[in-house]
């Protein structure tokens, strides 16, 4: 029973981060603008968190400069992309390879490898609901968990609520789809798409902070180790939509949480489940890819 | 090639200058803001790699691995594909290049370092091979799936490196070192560390020019790159191109890794390719050298001598070598716009802007 409570509760911990920045590229995906800078933005905002809190000791600043950080990102990450028309893929890489090299050098000026906090333990962030918790199975999914990934789970729900039913989130729609009437309908075209990044930029950071600050109080350089990227794989196997998208993230937090909990019996051979999620991930691109595409051609759309 | 045409070469030339000079001015200010002199810095980073005789040897040195990643890259930027895994490629056929190096038991020296080369190239193919029949026959996003394998192929090889083909003796994680015979020797000239590799590579890229610019293959992909619905309907077999593409691009990845393991390296270690990564230096190369062959050249050459000028940087300052990095994204950054119309030139972009407002 420990077994599977454990895989549960390790399902929701892992597919938290990933769930937030699918949350917060849906929109750019949508707006035609894909954010492959959501794999830098989240370690900016693990990056950012943990300093901050380091320097300060307020974890509370911490949580503000994460978001900080990471809405100045997407705003540098919209100039470029959309006020100056550059290659997006070219920029989010860009920005990705530039906040590994920032951190870097912070670290290597603060003359270590990482940034520990020592006022805080991850316990601390946890929150456990009385009675809920000693439920079997239910107990671990919703009790002990941090902050973040109550608001995660609930962020799902909002973000359908204002991607399908409210004006903002027809309009960025509509400004994906076909620019030309999103213009001739006197949208600023160039407005949702900024806040569409922003939007990620925001999610990111609350990913970043939940990864570095709130489960382990440490920073360490590339700590992201891809999750932005899955992000993206996991956007792409539920085309934007929020609802299929989370849940591809959730099966990326149990295939993650599979390999963690089986590699303890692997002995020597455990550093080989690390790959695992990465190749569900690619697997499940190419079924979903597959089937995209045979549905294609029945339509005679190809 | 747009600038063999026409005079299109001058604000070519300025569109690559101005974001180096933005990157180096905000790169200046981060080193003002931590108290040092940003003259100094760079003084002492691009002086001695490129101003002296043996540094300027080293430099091409280690400007050989880029050479081949950044046309690793730019030849599948050319037609439209983004192969991100070049840096997996690169650590896959350097880790057995390394492994063949050490194990194999070749009496001839040259047959040797052909030997590793080859499996170097296989391997770097091998893994290419996976996005591209994906991609060529599932539809699946190339880059996506790159992005994400390079962090499996880490994993695999921090496992093997550290368990199956760890050298026994070593105080930390490495393979055996490769056998003499599979190692190429400094050429000796002015004390440098320049290898046969060098002229390997600059062979590679001479080659790749020439098959770029002359070969149907050439012609094909740059169509493709253009217009893949067009190229189709023309009876060109695009798929077929695209694995094609990969693989090349595949082979020089791993080429690379091999010749750093033969020349520079000699065992493989977690820290393989370095803090930014060749591959992702690669990148960099590509979009500087405007997926040109000299281009691609210069920007290797110029590239390697900012990395191997950061290394002494700290002997003199206190500026941390990360700079180079931060200088590698803000230069990425600032090339991802045009500034410049290449074609018309800045006061002709702006007359449409200003003809577009009005109507």
């Amino acid at each position: 029973m420990s077994f599977i409570n454990g895989i549960i509760y390790d399902s929701v911990y892992h597919a938290v981060p990933i769930l937030l920045c699918v949350l917060g590229g849906i929109f750019a995906y949508k707006a035609n603008v894909l954010n492959i800078a959501l794999e830098g933005m989240m370690l900016a905002g693990a990056f950012f968190s943990v300093l901050v809190s380091y320097q300060t000791g307020s974890i509370a600043l911490g949580y503000l400069a994460a978001i900080g950080a990471c809405l100045v990102i997407g705003l540098v990450f919209a100039f470029f992309g959309v006020t100056c028309k550059g290659n997006v893929i070219i920029i989010g890489l860009a920005v990705n390879m530039s906040v590994t090299a920032v951190a870097g050098f912070v670290l290597q000026l603060m003359n270590s490898a990482n940034i520990k906090l020592d006022f805080a333990n991850a316990a601390d962030f946890k929150i456990h609901i009385p009675f809920i918790e000693s439920i079997p199975i239910l107990g671990s999914i919703l009790s002990g968990h941090t902050l973040i990934t109550y608001i995660s789970f609930v962020s799902i729900v909002l973000i359908w609520i204002l991607m399908y039913r409210t004006k903002f989130g027809i309009y960025v729609r509509v400004v994906g789809e076909n620019e030309d009437s999103a213009k001739s309908l006197g949208l600023n075209t160039n407005k949702y798409r900024y806040l569409a990044v922003l939007l990620g930029g925001l999610f990111c950071a609350l990913a970043g902070t939940n990864l570095a600050l709130e489960r382990m109080t440490i920073f360490t350089n590339g700590m992201t180790a891809g999750r932005g990227f899955i992000a993206i794989a996991a956007i792409y196997c539920g085309r934007g939509d929020p609802l299929s998208s989370s849940m591809y993230a959730v099966i990326f937090g149990l295939a993650r949480a599979l390999a963690v909990n089986l590699s303890l019996y692997a002995g020597a051979a455990a550093a080989v489940f690390d790959v695992i999620p990465y190749i569900v991930m690619t697997v499940v691109l190419t079924a979903v890819s597959m089937i995209k595409y045979r549905n294609h051609k029945a339509r005679g759309v190809a | 090639m747009k600038n063999s045409k026409t005079g299109y070469l001058g604000p070519q030339i300025l569109n690559t200058l101005l974001p180096v000079g933005l990157a180096f001015f905000i790169g200046g200010i981060i080193i003002l803001c931590i108290g040092e002199d940003p003259i100094e810095a760079y003084g002492i980073m691009l002086g001695k790699s490129l101003f002296t005789a043996k540094g300027l040897l080293n430099t091409l040195h280690y400007a050989s691995p880029l050479l081949l990643t950044g046309l690793a890259i730019a030849i599948t930027f050319k037609a439209n594909i983004f192969n991100m895994g070049v840096e997996g490629q690169l650590l896959l056929g350097g880790f057995f290049a390394g492994i063949a190096g050490a194990s194999l038991d070749v009496s001839s020296p040259i047959l040797a370092k052909i030997l590793c080369m080859l499996v170097g190239m296989a391997c770097g193919v091998a893994f290419a091979l996976v996005p591209a029949i994906l991609r060529a026959y599932f539809h699946v996003d190339e880059m996506v799936v790159t992005l994400m394998l390079n962090y499996a192929m880490i994993k695999v090889l921090e496992y093997l490196s550290s368990g199956p083909f760890r050298e026994a003796g070593s105080g930390y994680v490495c393979t055996p070192i490769i056998k003499e015979g599979a190692m190429f020797e400094r050429l000796g000239i002015n004390n440098s560390r320049l290898t046969m590799f060098f002229f390997i590579a600059f062979a590679v890229l001479a080659v790749m020019a020439f098959v770029f610019r002359n070969t149907r293959l050439g012609m094909e992909i740059t169509a493709i790159g253009k217009n893949p619905e067009f190229a189709e309907a023309t009876g060109m077999r695009v798929r077929r191109k695209i694995i094609i593409l990969m693989c090349i691009s595949g082979a020089l990845a791993g080429l690379a890794g091999a010749g750093h393991m033969m020349s520079e390296k000699f065992k493989y270690t977690l820290a393989f390719s370095g803090t930014t990564g060749l591959g992702w230096d690669g990148m960099l190369i590509a979009l500087l050298g405007r997926h040109n062959p000299i281009g691609i050249l210069l920007a290797a050459i110029f590239f390697s001598a900012l990395k191997t000028g950061a290394d002494n940087i700290n002997m003199y300052t206190s500026v941390p070598k990360e700079i180079v990095g931060v200088l590698q994204g803000l230069i990425i950054l600032f090339l991802a716009v045009q500034f410049l119309d290449e074609r018309f030139g800045l006061r002709e972009r702006a007359r449409k802007l200003k003809s577009r407002k009005e109507a």
